[in-house]
Protein backbone atom coordinates (compact mmCIF):
# COMPACT_ATOMS: atom_id res chain seq x y z
CA UNK A 1 0.00 0.00 0.00
CA UNK A 2 1.10 3.31 -0.89
CA UNK A 3 1.07 6.52 1.07
CA UNK A 4 -0.53 9.70 -0.49
CA UNK A 5 -3.48 11.15 -1.26
CA UNK A 6 -5.52 8.21 -2.96
CA UNK A 7 -4.68 5.96 0.07
CA UNK A 8 -8.04 6.51 2.35
CA UNK A 9 -9.57 8.29 -0.08
CA UNK A 10 -12.83 6.81 -0.02
CA UNK A 11 -14.16 3.48 -1.70
CA UNK A 12 -15.01 5.01 -4.85
CA UNK A 13 -11.18 6.03 -4.96
CA UNK A 14 -9.83 2.65 -4.26
CA UNK A 15 -12.18 0.73 -6.68
CA UNK A 16 -11.57 3.11 -9.49
CA UNK A 17 -7.54 3.12 -8.48
CA UNK A 18 -7.81 -0.98 -9.20
CA UNK A 19 -10.03 -1.58 -11.56
CA UNK A 20 -9.89 1.58 -13.98
CA UNK A 21 -7.45 -0.36 -16.18
CA UNK A 22 -9.83 -2.70 -17.10
CA UNK A 23 -12.11 -0.10 -18.33
CA UNK A 24 -9.16 1.16 -19.95
CA UNK A 25 -7.96 -1.73 -21.41
CA UNK A 26 -11.73 -2.54 -22.88
CA UNK A 27 -11.34 1.48 -24.20
CA UNK A 28 -8.09 1.15 -26.00
CA UNK A 29 -9.42 -2.34 -27.33
CA UNK A 30 -12.20 -0.90 -28.61
CA UNK A 31 -10.27 2.17 -30.50
CA UNK A 32 -7.67 0.07 -31.82
CA UNK A 33 -10.52 -2.16 -33.68
CA UNK A 34 -12.87 0.60 -34.58
CA UNK A 35 -9.94 2.77 -36.07
CA UNK A 36 -8.21 -0.25 -37.98
CA UNK A 37 -4.95 -0.01 -35.72
CA UNK A 38 -4.99 -3.82 -35.59
CA UNK A 39 -7.23 -5.98 -37.95
CA UNK A 40 -11.10 -6.23 -36.92
CA UNK A 41 -11.38 -9.55 -38.21
CA UNK A 42 -9.06 -11.25 -36.21
CA UNK A 43 -9.83 -8.93 -32.86
CA UNK A 44 -13.63 -7.46 -33.16
CA UNK A 45 -14.18 -4.30 -31.18
CA UNK A 46 -15.13 -5.37 -27.49
CA UNK A 47 -19.17 -4.11 -28.21
CA UNK A 48 -19.40 -6.46 -30.97
CA UNK A 49 -18.36 -9.06 -28.67
CA UNK A 50 -20.15 -7.90 -26.14
CA UNK A 51 -23.55 -7.63 -28.56
CA UNK A 52 -22.60 -11.05 -29.77
CA UNK A 53 -22.91 -12.42 -26.17
CA UNK A 54 -26.39 -10.57 -25.75
CA UNK A 55 -27.49 -12.02 -29.10
CA UNK A 56 -26.47 -15.42 -28.10
CA UNK A 57 -28.49 -15.24 -24.89
CA UNK A 58 -31.10 -14.00 -26.24
CA UNK A 59 -30.95 -17.30 -29.03
CA UNK A 60 -30.21 -19.76 -26.49
CA UNK A 61 -27.29 -20.77 -27.73
CA UNK A 62 -25.24 -19.09 -24.58
CA UNK A 63 -26.41 -20.09 -21.35
CA UNK A 64 -27.39 -24.07 -21.75
CA UNK A 65 -23.30 -24.41 -22.26
CA UNK A 66 -22.72 -21.99 -19.27
CA UNK A 67 -25.23 -24.25 -17.35
CA UNK A 68 -23.78 -27.06 -18.57
CA UNK A 69 -19.93 -25.95 -17.75
CA UNK A 70 -21.01 -24.52 -14.45
CA UNK A 71 -22.45 -27.30 -13.16
CA UNK A 72 -19.84 -29.52 -14.79
CA UNK A 73 -17.34 -27.44 -12.36
CA UNK A 74 -19.36 -27.48 -9.35
CA UNK A 75 -19.66 -31.21 -9.13
CA UNK A 76 -16.41 -32.19 -9.09
CA UNK A 77 -15.36 -28.97 -7.20
CA UNK A 78 -17.72 -29.65 -4.29
CA UNK A 79 -17.32 -33.58 -4.35
CA UNK A 80 -13.31 -32.77 -3.99
CA UNK A 81 -13.98 -30.67 -1.48
CA UNK A 82 -16.05 -32.93 0.57
CA UNK A 83 -13.32 -35.91 0.30
CA UNK A 84 -10.36 -33.55 0.48
CA UNK A 85 -10.82 -31.36 3.33
CA UNK A 86 -11.97 -34.38 5.72
CA UNK A 87 -8.87 -36.86 4.65
CA UNK A 88 -6.30 -33.42 5.05
CA UNK A 89 -7.37 -32.60 8.12
CA UNK A 90 -7.30 -35.69 9.57
CA UNK A 91 -4.24 -37.02 8.49
CA UNK A 92 -2.69 -33.44 9.13
CA UNK A 93 -3.76 -33.50 12.66
CA UNK A 94 -3.78 -37.23 14.16
CA UNK A 95 -2.20 -39.76 11.70
CA UNK A 96 1.07 -37.65 10.86
CA UNK A 97 2.99 -40.58 10.88
CA UNK A 98 1.60 -41.86 8.32
CA UNK A 99 2.55 -38.81 6.28
CA UNK A 100 5.25 -40.61 5.85
CA UNK A 101 4.43 -43.83 4.18
CA UNK A 102 1.82 -41.47 2.23
CA UNK A 103 3.53 -39.17 1.12
CA UNK A 104 5.74 -40.36 -1.70
CA UNK A 105 1.92 -41.90 -3.14
CA UNK A 106 0.60 -39.00 -3.08
CA UNK A 107 3.00 -37.34 -5.05
CA UNK A 108 2.45 -39.88 -7.85
CA UNK A 109 -0.94 -39.76 -7.98
CA UNK A 110 -1.06 -36.03 -8.35
CA UNK A 111 1.10 -36.23 -11.34
CA UNK A 112 -1.55 -38.64 -12.95
CA UNK A 113 -2.70 -35.89 -15.67
CA UNK A 114 -5.94 -35.24 -15.48
CA UNK A 115 -6.15 -35.51 -19.57
CA UNK A 116 -4.70 -39.23 -19.29
CA UNK A 117 -7.39 -40.36 -16.83
CA UNK A 118 -10.00 -38.69 -19.59
CA UNK A 119 -8.55 -41.09 -22.28
CA UNK A 120 -8.99 -44.19 -19.57
CA UNK A 121 -12.40 -43.56 -17.98
CA UNK A 122 -13.32 -43.20 -20.87
CA UNK A 123 -13.48 -47.08 -21.86
CA UNK A 124 -14.94 -47.33 -18.28
CA UNK A 125 -17.51 -44.29 -17.95
CA UNK A 126 -18.58 -44.05 -21.88
CA UNK A 127 -18.33 -39.82 -23.12
CA UNK A 128 -20.92 -39.08 -20.81
CA UNK A 129 -20.65 -36.42 -17.79
CA UNK A 130 -19.12 -38.84 -15.73
CA UNK A 131 -15.46 -38.48 -16.95
CA UNK A 132 -15.42 -34.55 -17.30
CA UNK A 133 -16.55 -34.39 -13.68
CA UNK A 134 -13.98 -36.83 -12.55
CA UNK A 135 -10.90 -35.20 -14.09
CA UNK A 136 -12.13 -31.36 -12.58
CA UNK A 137 -12.79 -34.06 -9.12
CA UNK A 138 -8.83 -35.36 -9.89
CA UNK A 139 -7.63 -31.53 -10.80
CA UNK A 140 -9.39 -30.35 -7.17
CA UNK A 141 -8.44 -32.97 -4.82
CA UNK A 142 -4.87 -32.36 -4.93
CA UNK A 143 -4.26 -28.75 -4.21
CA UNK A 144 -7.34 -29.16 -1.45
CA UNK A 145 -5.58 -32.45 0.12
CA UNK A 146 -2.52 -30.96 0.27
CA UNK A 147 -3.62 -27.41 1.59
CA UNK A 148 -5.97 -29.46 4.44
CA UNK A 149 -3.02 -31.53 5.58
CA UNK A 150 -0.67 -28.67 5.40
CA UNK A 151 -3.20 -26.52 7.59
CA UNK A 152 -3.78 -29.31 10.40
CA UNK A 153 -0.44 -30.42 10.40
CA UNK A 154 0.58 -26.59 11.61
CA UNK A 155 -1.63 -25.43 13.93
CA UNK A 156 0.19 -24.43 17.12
CA UNK A 157 -0.24 -27.49 19.56
CA UNK A 158 -0.32 -25.28 22.44
CA UNK A 159 -4.15 -24.76 21.15
CA UNK A 160 -4.61 -28.46 21.13
CA UNK A 161 -3.31 -29.04 24.51
CA UNK A 162 -5.99 -25.85 25.64
CA UNK A 163 -8.72 -27.63 23.65
CA UNK A 164 -7.30 -31.13 25.81
CA UNK A 165 -7.04 -29.17 28.95
CA UNK A 166 -10.31 -27.65 29.09
CA UNK A 167 -11.87 -31.67 28.07
CA UNK A 168 -12.34 -31.79 24.41
CA UNK A 169 -12.60 -35.30 23.10
CA UNK A 170 -10.68 -35.99 19.42
CA UNK A 171 -14.03 -35.04 17.74
CA UNK A 172 -14.40 -31.87 19.75
CA UNK A 173 -10.74 -30.86 19.21
CA UNK A 174 -11.05 -31.33 15.07
CA UNK A 175 -14.11 -29.08 15.07
CA UNK A 176 -13.34 -26.60 17.45
CA UNK A 177 -9.66 -26.41 17.32
CA UNK A 178 -8.00 -27.85 14.09
CA UNK A 179 -10.67 -26.61 11.70
CA UNK A 180 -10.94 -23.12 12.49
CA UNK A 181 -6.96 -22.91 12.78
CA UNK A 182 -6.37 -24.40 9.93
CA UNK A 183 -9.20 -22.72 8.07
CA UNK A 184 -7.09 -19.91 6.35
CA UNK A 185 -4.86 -22.83 4.52
CA UNK A 186 -7.77 -24.73 3.97
CA UNK A 187 -9.41 -22.13 1.75
CA UNK A 188 -6.66 -20.92 0.39
CA UNK A 189 -6.27 -24.65 -1.08
CA UNK A 190 -10.10 -24.81 -2.23
CA UNK A 191 -9.68 -21.41 -3.79
CA UNK A 192 -7.13 -22.36 -6.04
CA UNK A 193 -8.62 -25.65 -7.09
CA UNK A 194 -11.86 -23.73 -8.27
CA UNK A 195 -9.77 -21.64 -10.26
CA UNK A 196 -7.85 -24.92 -11.62
CA UNK A 197 -11.36 -26.63 -11.81
CA UNK A 198 -12.89 -23.96 -14.85
CA UNK A 199 -9.42 -24.25 -16.29
CA UNK A 200 -8.90 -27.99 -16.83
CA UNK A 201 -12.85 -28.55 -17.87
CA UNK A 202 -12.35 -25.90 -20.28
CA UNK A 203 -9.39 -27.87 -21.85
CA UNK A 204 -11.80 -31.08 -21.30
CA UNK A 205 -14.84 -29.93 -23.20
CA UNK A 206 -12.99 -29.26 -25.69
CA UNK A 207 -11.28 -32.53 -25.90
CA UNK A 208 -15.08 -34.25 -26.05
CA UNK A 209 -17.96 -33.40 -25.63
CA UNK A 210 -20.96 -32.11 -27.09
CA UNK A 211 -21.64 -29.26 -24.95
CA UNK A 212 -20.25 -26.76 -22.50
CA UNK A 213 -18.29 -23.29 -23.01
CA UNK A 214 -15.40 -25.91 -23.72
CA UNK A 215 -17.03 -27.20 -26.52
CA UNK A 216 -18.51 -24.03 -27.74
CA UNK A 217 -15.23 -22.23 -27.76
CA UNK A 218 -13.75 -25.23 -30.12
CA UNK A 219 -16.81 -25.41 -32.63
CA UNK A 220 -16.66 -21.33 -32.75
CA UNK A 221 -12.80 -21.58 -33.53
CA UNK A 222 -13.01 -24.65 -36.23
CA UNK A 223 -15.78 -22.65 -38.34
CA UNK A 224 -14.23 -19.67 -37.91
CA UNK A 225 -17.18 -17.44 -36.11
CA UNK A 226 -14.47 -15.21 -34.78
CA UNK A 227 -16.79 -12.80 -32.76
CA UNK A 228 -18.93 -16.11 -30.82
CA UNK A 229 -15.14 -16.91 -30.26
CA UNK A 230 -14.18 -13.79 -28.14
CA UNK A 231 -18.07 -13.98 -26.53
CA UNK A 232 -17.13 -17.17 -25.47
CA UNK A 233 -13.90 -16.64 -24.39
CA UNK A 234 -15.27 -13.26 -22.60
CA UNK A 235 -17.80 -15.44 -20.54
CA UNK A 236 -15.11 -18.23 -19.56
CA UNK A 237 -12.86 -15.54 -17.84
CA UNK A 238 -16.09 -14.15 -16.52
CA UNK A 239 -17.43 -16.66 -14.88
CA UNK A 240 -14.07 -17.36 -13.26
CA UNK A 241 -14.20 -14.20 -11.52
CA UNK A 242 -17.51 -14.47 -10.74
CA UNK A 243 -16.79 -18.09 -9.32
CA UNK A 244 -13.47 -16.75 -7.35
CA UNK A 245 -15.32 -13.56 -6.11
CA UNK A 246 -18.62 -15.49 -4.96
CA UNK A 247 -16.07 -17.70 -3.13
CA UNK A 248 -13.85 -14.90 -1.70
CA UNK A 249 -17.22 -13.42 -0.12
CA UNK A 250 -18.54 -16.47 1.15
CA UNK A 251 -14.91 -16.61 3.06
CA UNK A 252 -14.84 -13.54 4.45
CA UNK A 253 -18.29 -13.39 5.40
CA UNK A 254 -17.87 -16.72 7.73
CA UNK A 255 -14.14 -17.38 8.53
CA UNK A 256 -11.35 -15.37 8.13
CA UNK A 257 -9.79 -15.89 4.88
CA UNK A 258 -6.12 -15.07 4.48
CA UNK A 259 -6.32 -12.13 1.66
CA UNK A 260 -3.28 -12.93 0.32
CA UNK A 261 -3.82 -12.91 -3.46
CA UNK A 262 -3.31 -16.38 -4.73
CA UNK A 263 -3.35 -17.33 -8.69
CA UNK A 264 -6.01 -16.71 -10.52
CA UNK A 265 -7.76 -14.48 -8.01
CA UNK A 266 -9.95 -11.53 -8.66
CA UNK A 267 -8.24 -9.56 -5.93
CA UNK B 1 24.25 -48.24 11.34
CA UNK B 2 23.34 -45.25 9.10
CA UNK B 3 23.14 -47.46 5.89
CA UNK B 4 20.08 -49.48 7.65
CA UNK B 5 18.31 -46.47 8.78
CA UNK B 6 19.03 -45.00 5.19
CA UNK B 7 17.00 -48.28 3.88
CA UNK B 8 14.45 -48.72 6.71
CA UNK B 9 13.46 -44.84 5.47
CA UNK B 10 13.53 -45.97 2.04
CA UNK B 11 11.36 -48.41 2.77
CA UNK B 12 9.06 -46.42 5.06
CA UNK B 13 8.57 -44.32 1.81
CA UNK B 14 8.21 -46.41 -0.97
CA UNK B 15 6.58 -49.77 0.16
CA UNK B 16 3.15 -48.23 -0.68
CA UNK B 17 3.95 -47.25 -4.14
CA UNK B 18 5.07 -50.63 -4.92
CA UNK B 19 2.27 -52.43 -3.16
CA UNK B 20 0.04 -50.10 -5.30
CA UNK B 21 1.74 -51.66 -8.65
CA UNK B 22 2.11 -55.14 -7.17
CA UNK B 23 -1.85 -54.39 -6.50
CA UNK B 24 -2.01 -53.35 -10.34
CA UNK B 25 -0.08 -56.12 -11.45
CA UNK B 26 -2.13 -58.89 -9.50
CA UNK B 27 -5.60 -57.47 -10.29
CA UNK B 28 -5.07 -58.08 -14.05
CA UNK B 29 -3.69 -61.69 -13.54
CA UNK B 30 -6.30 -62.74 -11.28
CA UNK B 31 -9.07 -61.56 -13.61
CA UNK B 32 -10.00 -58.95 -11.35
CA UNK B 33 -10.30 -56.53 -13.91
CA UNK B 34 -10.80 -57.09 -17.39
CA UNK B 35 -7.32 -57.19 -19.10
CA UNK B 36 -8.98 -55.41 -22.56
CA UNK B 37 -9.60 -52.03 -20.47
CA UNK B 38 -6.59 -52.13 -17.80
CA UNK B 39 -4.07 -54.21 -18.65
CA UNK B 40 -1.77 -55.42 -16.49
CA UNK B 41 1.64 -53.24 -15.16
CA UNK B 42 3.64 -55.69 -16.93
CA UNK B 43 1.60 -55.86 -20.18
CA UNK B 44 1.96 -52.02 -20.04
CA UNK B 45 5.77 -51.98 -19.37
CA UNK B 46 6.27 -54.27 -22.52
CA UNK B 47 4.07 -51.65 -24.20
CA UNK B 48 6.91 -49.48 -23.26
CA UNK B 49 9.87 -51.24 -24.30
CA UNK B 50 7.92 -51.66 -27.74
CA UNK B 51 6.96 -48.02 -28.40
CA UNK B 52 11.00 -47.63 -27.37
CA UNK B 53 12.13 -49.70 -30.18
CA UNK B 54 9.48 -49.46 -32.56
CA UNK B 55 8.02 -46.32 -32.49
CA UNK B 56 10.53 -43.72 -30.86
CA UNK B 57 9.19 -42.97 -27.85
CA UNK B 58 12.52 -41.71 -26.72
CA UNK B 59 12.16 -38.95 -29.45
CA UNK B 60 7.94 -38.04 -28.26
CA UNK B 61 9.26 -37.75 -24.65
CA UNK B 62 12.05 -35.43 -25.52
CA UNK B 63 9.54 -33.49 -27.73
CA UNK B 64 7.56 -32.94 -24.92
CA UNK B 65 10.19 -32.16 -22.39
CA UNK B 66 11.79 -29.66 -25.04
CA UNK B 67 8.33 -27.90 -25.28
CA UNK B 68 7.47 -27.64 -21.44
CA UNK B 69 11.06 -26.16 -20.82
CA UNK B 70 10.88 -23.62 -23.47
CA UNK B 71 7.88 -22.69 -22.39
CA UNK B 72 9.15 -22.38 -18.77
CA UNK B 73 12.27 -20.55 -19.57
CA UNK B 74 9.94 -18.00 -22.30
CA UNK B 75 7.72 -17.51 -18.96
CA UNK B 76 10.24 -16.83 -16.77
CA UNK B 77 12.19 -14.53 -19.17
CA UNK B 78 9.23 -12.63 -19.85
CA UNK B 79 7.80 -12.69 -16.12
CA UNK B 80 10.41 -12.42 -14.00
CA UNK B 81 12.16 -9.28 -14.85
CA UNK B 82 8.73 -7.54 -15.44
CA UNK B 83 7.27 -8.59 -12.05
CA UNK B 84 10.67 -7.34 -10.34
CA UNK B 85 10.31 -3.82 -12.22
CA UNK B 86 6.58 -4.13 -11.11
CA UNK B 87 7.24 -4.46 -7.53
CA UNK B 88 10.29 -2.55 -6.99
CA UNK B 89 10.46 0.34 -9.13
CA UNK B 90 6.83 0.66 -10.22
CA UNK B 91 4.91 -0.11 -7.34
CA UNK B 92 2.33 2.37 -7.77
CA UNK B 93 1.24 1.53 -11.60
CA UNK B 94 1.62 -2.21 -10.22
CA UNK B 95 -1.24 -1.25 -7.85
CA UNK B 96 -3.03 0.02 -10.52
CA UNK B 97 -2.51 -2.74 -13.61
CA UNK B 98 -3.09 -5.60 -11.18
CA UNK B 99 -6.34 -6.67 -11.31
CA UNK B 100 -6.14 -6.15 -15.51
CA UNK B 101 -3.18 -9.02 -15.23
CA UNK B 102 -5.92 -11.30 -13.05
CA UNK B 103 -8.18 -11.03 -15.82
CA UNK B 104 -5.23 -11.90 -18.25
CA UNK B 105 -4.81 -14.98 -16.65
CA UNK B 106 -7.95 -16.31 -16.24
CA UNK B 107 -8.30 -15.98 -20.41
CA UNK B 108 -7.79 -19.53 -21.44
CA UNK B 109 -5.22 -19.56 -24.04
CA UNK B 110 -7.07 -22.81 -25.44
CA UNK B 111 -9.69 -21.27 -26.35
CA UNK B 112 -7.87 -18.33 -28.16
CA UNK B 113 -5.52 -20.98 -29.91
CA UNK B 114 -5.80 -19.35 -33.49
CA UNK B 115 -4.85 -16.13 -32.17
CA UNK B 116 -1.67 -17.74 -31.18
CA UNK B 117 -1.63 -18.97 -34.64
CA UNK B 118 -2.15 -15.71 -35.85
CA UNK B 119 0.63 -14.06 -34.01
CA UNK B 120 3.11 -16.96 -34.03
CA UNK B 121 2.56 -18.91 -37.42
CA UNK B 122 2.15 -22.73 -37.53
CA UNK B 123 4.44 -25.56 -36.09
CA UNK B 124 6.25 -25.44 -32.84
CA UNK B 125 5.97 -21.79 -31.78
CA UNK B 126 2.14 -21.46 -30.77
CA UNK B 127 2.31 -24.63 -29.15
CA UNK B 128 5.05 -23.12 -26.63
CA UNK B 129 4.01 -19.81 -26.39
CA UNK B 130 0.34 -21.42 -25.29
CA UNK B 131 2.84 -23.08 -22.50
CA UNK B 132 4.14 -19.86 -21.59
CA UNK B 133 1.34 -17.88 -21.33
CA UNK B 134 -0.23 -20.90 -19.15
CA UNK B 135 3.15 -20.50 -16.88
CA UNK B 136 3.68 -16.90 -17.44
CA UNK B 137 1.17 -16.40 -14.76
CA UNK B 138 2.11 -18.13 -11.70
CA UNK B 139 5.71 -16.89 -12.42
CA UNK B 140 4.66 -13.26 -12.45
CA UNK B 141 2.29 -13.27 -9.22
CA UNK B 142 5.12 -15.87 -7.24
CA UNK B 143 7.75 -13.16 -8.13
CA UNK B 144 5.26 -10.01 -7.41
CA UNK B 145 4.55 -11.45 -4.39
CA UNK B 146 7.82 -12.25 -3.30
CA UNK B 147 9.56 -8.95 -4.43
CA UNK B 148 6.56 -7.54 -2.04
CA UNK B 149 7.28 -9.51 0.64
CA UNK B 150 10.99 -8.51 0.99
CA UNK B 151 11.25 -7.49 4.84
CA UNK B 152 11.87 -3.92 4.45
CA UNK B 153 14.19 -3.69 7.59
CA UNK B 154 16.82 -6.17 6.04
CA UNK B 155 16.68 -3.18 2.82
CA UNK B 156 16.56 -0.25 5.23
CA UNK B 157 19.97 -2.61 7.18
CA UNK B 158 21.38 -2.37 3.69
CA UNK B 159 20.87 0.99 2.66
CA UNK B 160 22.57 2.00 6.87
CA UNK B 161 25.25 0.38 5.69
CA UNK B 162 26.17 2.18 3.02
CA UNK B 163 25.05 -0.06 -0.31
CA UNK B 164 23.81 1.26 -3.44
CA UNK B 165 20.85 0.10 -4.98
CA UNK B 166 22.24 -2.32 -7.27
CA UNK B 167 23.94 -3.86 -4.19
CA UNK B 168 20.06 -3.83 -2.49
CA UNK B 169 18.35 -5.65 -5.69
CA UNK B 170 21.80 -8.42 -6.11
CA UNK B 171 22.17 -8.65 -2.25
CA UNK B 172 18.79 -8.43 -0.48
CA UNK B 173 15.81 -8.32 -2.93
CA UNK B 174 16.73 -11.19 -5.56
CA UNK B 175 18.09 -13.54 -2.44
CA UNK B 176 14.85 -12.85 -0.34
CA UNK B 177 12.50 -13.11 -3.21
CA UNK B 178 13.93 -16.31 -5.12
CA UNK B 179 12.07 -18.86 -2.65
CA UNK B 180 8.19 -16.78 -3.91
CA UNK B 181 10.02 -16.97 -7.81
CA UNK B 182 11.20 -20.77 -7.45
CA UNK B 183 7.63 -21.76 -5.97
CA UNK B 184 5.93 -20.13 -8.94
CA UNK B 185 7.98 -21.39 -11.52
CA UNK B 186 7.27 -24.93 -9.57
CA UNK B 187 3.76 -24.40 -10.14
CA UNK B 188 4.20 -22.96 -14.07
CA UNK B 189 5.19 -25.95 -15.01
CA UNK B 190 3.04 -28.34 -12.75
CA UNK B 191 0.32 -26.66 -15.10
CA UNK B 192 1.84 -25.99 -17.87
CA UNK B 193 2.54 -29.89 -18.18
CA UNK B 194 -0.86 -30.49 -17.57
CA UNK B 195 -1.98 -28.29 -19.66
CA UNK B 196 0.77 -29.47 -22.72
CA UNK B 197 -0.35 -32.86 -22.61
CA UNK B 198 -3.89 -32.10 -23.72
CA UNK B 199 -2.49 -29.63 -26.34
CA UNK B 200 -0.90 -33.01 -27.83
CA UNK B 201 -3.80 -34.85 -27.87
CA UNK B 202 -5.66 -32.00 -29.35
CA UNK B 203 -2.83 -30.58 -32.16
CA UNK B 204 0.25 -32.08 -32.29
CA UNK B 205 1.92 -34.46 -34.45
CA UNK B 206 4.35 -35.92 -31.88
CA UNK B 207 4.46 -35.92 -27.80
CA UNK B 208 3.62 -38.39 -25.14
CA UNK B 209 0.61 -37.02 -25.30
CA UNK B 210 -0.04 -37.28 -28.95
CA UNK B 211 0.95 -41.22 -28.11
CA UNK B 212 -1.97 -41.31 -26.03
CA UNK B 213 -4.27 -39.93 -28.46
CA UNK B 214 -3.73 -42.04 -31.02
CA UNK B 215 -3.43 -45.21 -29.04
CA UNK B 216 -7.21 -44.59 -27.66
CA UNK B 217 -8.09 -43.84 -31.37
CA UNK B 218 -6.22 -46.89 -32.40
CA UNK B 219 -7.52 -48.82 -29.47
CA UNK B 220 -4.40 -49.95 -28.68
CA UNK B 221 -5.00 -50.12 -25.06
CA UNK B 222 -1.59 -51.27 -23.34
CA UNK B 223 -0.09 -48.23 -24.94
CA UNK B 224 -2.41 -45.35 -23.63
CA UNK B 225 -1.67 -46.96 -20.20
CA UNK B 226 2.51 -47.29 -21.48
CA UNK B 227 2.41 -43.42 -22.42
CA UNK B 228 0.72 -42.84 -19.04
CA UNK B 229 3.58 -44.10 -16.97
CA UNK B 230 6.09 -42.03 -18.90
CA UNK B 231 3.90 -38.67 -18.51
CA UNK B 232 3.40 -39.80 -15.03
CA UNK B 233 7.00 -40.40 -14.01
CA UNK B 234 8.44 -37.50 -16.69
CA UNK B 235 6.10 -35.40 -14.33
CA UNK B 236 7.37 -36.73 -10.79
CA UNK B 237 10.85 -36.26 -12.39
CA UNK B 238 10.25 -32.81 -13.30
CA UNK B 239 8.95 -31.21 -10.05
CA UNK B 240 11.54 -33.40 -8.10
CA UNK B 241 14.67 -32.14 -10.01
CA UNK B 242 12.96 -28.42 -9.78
CA UNK B 243 12.47 -29.42 -5.76
CA UNK B 244 15.95 -30.57 -5.98
CA UNK B 245 17.56 -27.31 -7.06
CA UNK B 246 14.67 -25.19 -4.89
CA UNK B 247 16.47 -26.75 -1.71
CA UNK B 248 19.91 -26.71 -2.61
CA UNK B 249 20.08 -23.19 -4.29
CA UNK B 250 17.82 -21.55 -1.41
CA UNK B 251 19.30 -23.24 1.46
CA UNK B 252 17.43 -20.44 3.66
CA UNK B 253 13.97 -22.14 2.70
CA UNK B 254 12.11 -22.44 5.71
CA UNK B 255 10.90 -26.62 6.08
CA UNK B 256 7.33 -26.47 4.48
CA UNK B 257 6.95 -22.70 2.91
CA UNK B 258 5.05 -24.36 -0.18
CA UNK B 259 1.94 -25.06 1.49
CA UNK B 260 0.15 -26.42 -1.40
CA UNK B 261 2.74 -29.17 -2.74
CA UNK B 262 2.11 -32.45 -1.83
CA UNK B 263 6.23 -32.69 -1.29
CA UNK B 264 7.42 -30.80 1.63
CA UNK B 265 10.36 -27.92 0.75
CA UNK B 266 13.29 -28.86 2.65
CA UNK B 267 16.13 -25.80 3.48
CA UNK B 268 19.66 -25.99 4.05
CA UNK B 269 19.97 -30.27 3.05
CA UNK B 270 22.82 -29.62 0.47
CA UNK B 271 24.10 -26.25 -0.61
CA UNK B 272 24.46 -26.57 -4.25
CA UNK B 273 28.03 -24.43 -5.35
CA UNK B 274 28.61 -22.77 -8.48
CA UNK B 275 29.94 -26.09 -9.72
CA UNK B 276 26.99 -28.42 -9.42
CA UNK B 277 25.22 -24.97 -10.92
CA UNK B 278 27.02 -25.22 -14.08
CA UNK B 279 26.68 -28.43 -14.42
CA UNK B 280 23.10 -28.75 -14.61
CA UNK B 281 23.12 -25.85 -16.67
CA UNK B 282 25.11 -27.93 -19.04
CA UNK B 283 23.02 -30.80 -18.21
CA UNK B 284 19.49 -28.65 -19.10
CA UNK B 285 21.22 -27.19 -22.52
CA UNK B 286 22.06 -30.92 -23.88
CA UNK B 287 18.50 -31.77 -23.08
CA UNK B 288 17.32 -28.85 -25.21
CA UNK B 289 19.45 -29.46 -27.78
CA UNK B 290 18.68 -33.32 -28.15
CA UNK B 291 14.79 -32.02 -27.88
CA UNK B 292 15.37 -29.73 -30.66
CA UNK B 293 16.71 -31.92 -32.85
CA UNK B 294 13.66 -34.84 -32.04
CA UNK B 295 11.20 -31.70 -32.79
CA UNK B 296 13.05 -31.59 -36.05
CA UNK B 297 13.20 -34.95 -36.61
CA UNK B 298 9.40 -35.28 -35.59
CA UNK B 299 8.87 -33.23 -38.28
CA UNK B 300 10.86 -35.17 -40.85
CA UNK B 301 9.46 -38.38 -40.27
CA UNK B 302 5.96 -37.02 -40.64
CA UNK B 303 6.69 -36.32 -44.25
CA UNK B 304 7.84 -39.57 -44.53
CA UNK B 305 4.90 -41.85 -43.68
CA UNK B 306 6.63 -45.10 -44.76
CA UNK B 307 8.67 -44.50 -41.02
CA UNK B 308 5.78 -44.23 -38.96
CA UNK B 309 2.42 -46.24 -40.09
CA UNK B 310 0.06 -44.50 -36.95
CA UNK B 311 0.85 -41.07 -38.31
CA UNK B 312 -0.99 -42.50 -41.62
CA UNK B 313 -3.78 -44.07 -39.74
CA UNK B 314 -3.77 -40.86 -37.88
CA UNK B 315 -4.41 -38.47 -40.36
CA UNK B 316 -6.91 -40.46 -42.04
Amino acid sequence: MREGPGAGAGPVRAFLRKYACIALFLAAWELMSRGGLVNPVFFPPFSVVVETVWSMTLQGTMLPHVKASLTRALYGFVLAAAAGVPAGLLLGAWHSGLRRHLDMPFEVLSQINPFLLFHVLILFMGIDEAPKIAIVFWTCLWPILFSSMNGASSVNPLLVRAGRAFGLGRAGLLVKIVAPASSPLVLSGLRLALGYSMFMLIAAEMMGASRGLGWLALTTQETFQVNSMYASVVVIAFLGLALDGAFLLAGRRFLAVSREGFMNSAE
Amino acid sequence: MAVRSDARDAAGKYWLLVLMLAAWELSGRLGLVDQAFVPSLSAALSAVFDMWERTHLFMHVMVSLARVTAGLLAAAAVGVPLAYLLGRTLPGLAERIEALLRVFALINPYCVFPLFVVFFGAGELPKIAVLAWVSLWPVLFGTLAGVRGVDPALIRTARSMAAGSSAVFWKVVLPAASPSVFNGMRTGVGMSFFILIAAEMTGATAGLGWIVHSAGALNQVPRIYGAGLCIVLLGVLLNRSLLFFGNGLFFWWKSGTDPLAGVRTEGAARRLGLRSALAAAALFAVAMGVGAYEIWRAEALLNDPGEMPEYRVWAE
